[in-house]
Parts: structure tokens; sequence; C-alpha cells
């Protein structure tokens, strides 16, 4: 869920650019198949985490209109937490030398 | 979209087919097209195996049928069944416990062991029935409350569609009677599996599926009833699927038969006639 959180803080997407972002987000060490990306995208909008859009033709692919996913307010308050969690987890391995060689947090 | 792109797609429409109404109506045809994007890019970038990704799909998207599926069986619906198979086997004892007191006080000079494997059938017998009808019954009062709309939402489709139960417990009931004639003809590799390698010694494992086996008419009961309880709880009327109520009905008969049979033959033994057997 984080990943697909991740994935739509640039904008909306439909199912298939989804996982292109996730993918790319990961450098290619997160893919999912349509069967995991639908099951939990059907919770994160039961949720609330995330809203689905009218259909619409994607420019860049064919001329098959696609239901868009966006994150909501909610979505948003939940990256932000997960974000920060990381990130005093970080801070943590940082204070305590934990860090390898090269690896820098503002 | 070449040939064979088309008979895949074909094909994962059929498998999407499976997710319950509710997701398949909400997202499958989403789903379809994320499908055929990926087959297009996989099938443009030469060197990425289109087989590999059609076999990774099919096992991802099945895994996801499964897991919709498991996540519609509510803990309501666990309480239900937990509920059902509680009061059929507390009626069922409750029938049977006159006839264990009647074969303890009437035989107690007779100085022999207490038959406990034919009071249990004697137990099962109610107690599938209680597992058949109990839900409808249940189902009907809830559904006399509620405004007939013939349906209901967020259900599992493969035990509550019609032709998907009535298909999975007419397999279940020929696979019985397969079971029932091979055994009839003794064939060999049946006999083996069931009494072991020494047919006069007794062999667990083969007791076991016996067991199994027994339990496969009840199992296709149970699997019949559900769209006449998936109908009824939605308001809908009791013979709107009549081959399956026939078909629950006559299963029930048939262990009401068996009891009613068991327990004529085996009335002797209860009133205390010696040598009953």
């Amino acid at each position: 869920m984080f990943h697909i959180l991740l994935a739509l803080s640039g904008g909306e997407r439909h199912g298939y650019a989804i996982m292109k972002q996730v993918e790319a987000d990961s450098q290619g060490k997160v893919s999912m198949g349509p069967g995991t990306l639908y099951g939990s995208l059907k919770r994160m909008l039961d949720a609330g985490l995330v809203d689905e859009s009218d259909k619409r033709i994607d420019p860049e692919m064919d001329d098959q209109r696609r239901i868009y996913y966006r994150i909501t307010g909610l979505g948003a308050q939940a990256l932000a937490a997960e974000l920060e969690r990381y990130r005093r987890i970080v801070a943590l391995a940082q204070q305590r030398k934990l860090l390898p060689r090269g690896f820098y947090v503002a | 979209m070449s040939p064979e792109h088309r008979a895949v797609s074909r094909l994962y429409g059929r498998l999407l087919g499976l997710y319950p109404r509710a997701f398949r109506e909400r997202f499958g045809e989403s789903m379809q097209q994320t499908f055929d994007d990926l087959y297009n890019e996989h099938q443009r970038q030469a060197g990425r195996a289109v087989l590999g990704f059609v076999l990774r799909a099919f096992i991802e998207t099945a895994l996801g049928v499964a897991q919709e599926h498991l996540l519609l069986v509510s803990a309501g619906g666990v309480i239900r069944a937990v509920q059902t198979l509680g009061i059929s086997a507390l009626i069922s004892f409750l029938l049977v416990l006159p006839l264990m007191l009647m074969q303890l006080i009437n035989r107690r000079g007779l100085n022999e062991e207490f038959p406990l494997v034919l009071f249990i059938g004697f137990w099962l017998a109610p107690f599938a029935i209680g597992l058949m009808l109990l839900p409808i019954a249940r189902a009907w009062r809830r559904g006399t409350h509620r405004r007939p709309n013939g349906r209901t939402a967020h259900t599992s489709t493969l035990l509550t569609n019609p032709v998907s139960s009535a298909a999975i417990s007419l397999g279940l009931l020929l696979f019985t009677l397969m079971q029932v004639w091979l055994s009839a003809v003794g064939w060999a590799p049946l006999a083996r599996l069931l009494n072991g390698p020494n047919p006069e010694v007794a062999y667990l494992p083969g007791q076991l599926i016996t067991f199994g086996f027994g339990l496969l008419p009840l199992a296709a009961g149970v699997v019949a009833s559900r769209p006449i309880v998936h109908t009824l709880r939605a308001g809908g009327s009791l013979v709107a699927h009549p081959f399956h109520l026939i078909l629950v009905l006559g299963l029930a008969s048939l262990l009401a038969v068996g009891f009613g049979l068991l327990l004529v033959d085996q009335w002797p033994c209860f009133v205390g006639v010696p040598n009953c057997d």
C-alpha cells in the first residue's frame, strides 16, 4: 500500500501506470501483478486512502478509456506518517552510526 | 491484437469471472485492461518472456481470487457456521440420547460392550440433516423481515451461483457414487486403499478415508443449499432454485430414511432382546 500511495503522490494514474511507477520508484525491486494491485486498491478505496476518477483516455497509450486513481487527503496523511516513521528510524540508525559509509541524511 | 493475445486475454477474462461478483463488477474491466497493457509491453520488448509473464499473472490473479473469496467470510459468517454446527450437534445428541439410555438400562445385565460406533451413526444422520436444513430455516426467517430484492451484494459467487454450486454438488455426489460402485465391484486399488495390505487387520488410514467419503454427500447437500440460503436471505422465494431444493430435500430424506431403517433394525437391542444382532 505504501508503494501505491507513493506512486499516486505524483498525480492521478491508472492501474498500469501505477505498476510502472511502483517498479520505477523501487528500482525494479517491487513488481506487482493485477491481482495484488487491484486487491490493494479495493482495500485502499474502502479505507478512503485513494479515490477513483471518471474514465478517460491516456494519450500516451491506446484509445481505451481507463479509470484513474488519486490519493485522498487521508491517504496523503497516511503516507506522510509512514515516511515520518522511516525518517525516525533512519535518524536513529544515524545516531547509532549504523548507516553504511556514504549514506547521508540531512 | 494478435490471435495469441486475443486467446490469452479471453482466458484471463474467464479467470476474472471467478472473482466475487461485487469485486468483478468494480475492477474486472480495469484488470483486463491492465493485463492487456502488460502483455503488449512484454510483446514489444524483445527478450522478455511472454509465457513467463502470462503464467505469473494467471497464478497471481488466481491467488487474488482465492483471497477475495476468503475475505468475504466475515466474522458474522464464522459465528453463524459455528452456531449451525453446535445447534445441529446438540439436536442430534438429544434425539439419540433416549436410545442410548434405553440401551444402557435394558441391556445392563447382558455383559456387552456399549456400541459406540452405532450411536455415532445414529448421531451423524440428524446432524447432517441439520447442517443442510438449519441454514435454510434461518435464512427464511431472516428473509421474511426483508423486502425482496432478489440478491445480496458482497457474497461469494462460487457457492451462491446456482449453476456453479449445482456443478460442485453433483460432482461430489458423482464421486461418491463412483466410489460406492467401485467398492461394490471390488476394484482392487480402492480395496487396497480402504482395507490396507491385510484386509483381516483394522486399517486406520482406510477407515479415515471411508469416513471422508461418507462426508461427501453431506458436503454436496450443504453446497446445494447455499443458493437457496442466499436467495432467502435476500428475501427471495424458497422455490427460486427448484432443482437445488429437490437436491437438498432428496439428500435429507435419504439420510432420514437411513436413520429410520437403522432404528427399526436396532430396535430389539434398545428394548433388551438378547442376541438382538
